[in-house]
């Protein structure tokens, strides 16, 4: 049975050997180096590489704009003296 | 606690003061900046394939179909664009507590969406009634799956925003409570501010 399989995987790897037309190893390599169809992907590519980047860039920069922002809101309330304080503050409660 | 500071049961200096834990941004502003993120991602994989087929092709549109029309199209642009201004004036409005005039800015914004979507399906009708389907070339294909995709977005938003204006006529949003609007607003600023983008790849280059 090895034998067989064997002879079998042979056989079938002689015949690949025996095509004429060359394999291209990417699914758009019959489009060649140059020429428009070639640049279409090319450019199609290139967008499609800095798409996540620019995507998750923008997705970041939005999150930390607003955790800045709200940190600003918070430390300008801080001006404001917090009712809780005082009662934790033996020399403002004069006890 | 209070009494383990008094003089005589200990103290020291006095903890800093109690604040609540408040998040920079609620559970439903980051879901929707994700919604968007794979939304960004979606149209990226349409203007990618776009860009394959046009600048394959030197000559586009291919002969024998139908120009698109650019100029109704280009005022269509303005009035989504001016939308975007008026969502963000309702959702400030909202913000300072000035319901009336968020409601009418609101208002304002669908009407935008809904000119904007009327044109839109009226120059489709005339385009169908040229010839350019979405079987009779790929660049009959190409417009109406890029542009309609962006078209079932305008609507989705627009749904949105009649459910967010009806809550607000509702009095739903107060000057603490408009995430619902936000988010609704995040979402509809997006949607605008991808048409630009589009009309100019798919009804200019």
């Amino acid at each position: 049975m090895t034998k067989k399989i064997i002879s079998l995987s042979l056989v079938f790897g002689l015949s690949l050997l025996a095509r004429s037309s060359a394999s291209w190893a990417c699914a758009v390599c019959w489009a060649g180096d140059t020429g428009p169809t070639a640049d279409a992907y090319n450019w199609s590519v290139l967008f499609l590489l800095t798409a996540p980047y620019t995507v998750m860039g923008s997705i970041a920069a939005w999150l930390f704009y607003t955790y800045r922002r709200s940190a600003a809101t918070r430390e300008k309330s801080d001006g404001v003296e917090p009712l809780v304080q005082l009662t934790w503050n033996p020399e403002e409660s004069g006890r | 606690m209070y009494i383990a500071r008094r003089p005589g049961f200990g103290g020291g200096k006095p903890p800093p003061p109690v604040r609540p834990n408040i998040p920079f941004a609620s559970n439903a502003w980051l879901a929707v900046l994700m919604l968007l993120g794979a939304e960004a991602m979606f149209f990226a994989g349409l203007i990618g394939a776009f860009l394959v087929f046009r600048i394959a092709n030197p000559v586009w549109p291919p002969p024998f179909q139908p120009r698109l029309p650019i100029e109704v199209t280009g005022v269509n642009t303005i009035i989504l664009l001016a939308s975007a201004i008026t969502i963000r004036l309702g959702l400030k409005a909202i913000q300072r507590g000035d319901r009336t005039r968020g409601i009418r800015f609101l208002s304002l914004t669908a009407a935008g969406g809904l000119i904007f979507l009327s044109i839109q399906g009226f120059e489709w009708l005339r385009l169908l009634h040229f010839g350019l389907t979405l079987s009779s070339s790929i660049y009959g294909g190409l417009f109406y799956t890029i542009i309609g995709c962006h078209a079932v977005h305008v609507f989705a938003a627009l749904v949105w925003l009649l459910v967010v204006w009806y809550e607000a006529t509702a009095g739903k949003y107060t000057r603490q409570n408009y995430v619902g609007l936000q988010t609704c607003s995040m979402y509809w600023v997006f949607v605008v501010a991808l048409w630009p983008l589009l009309y100019g790849l798919v009804y200019l280059y």
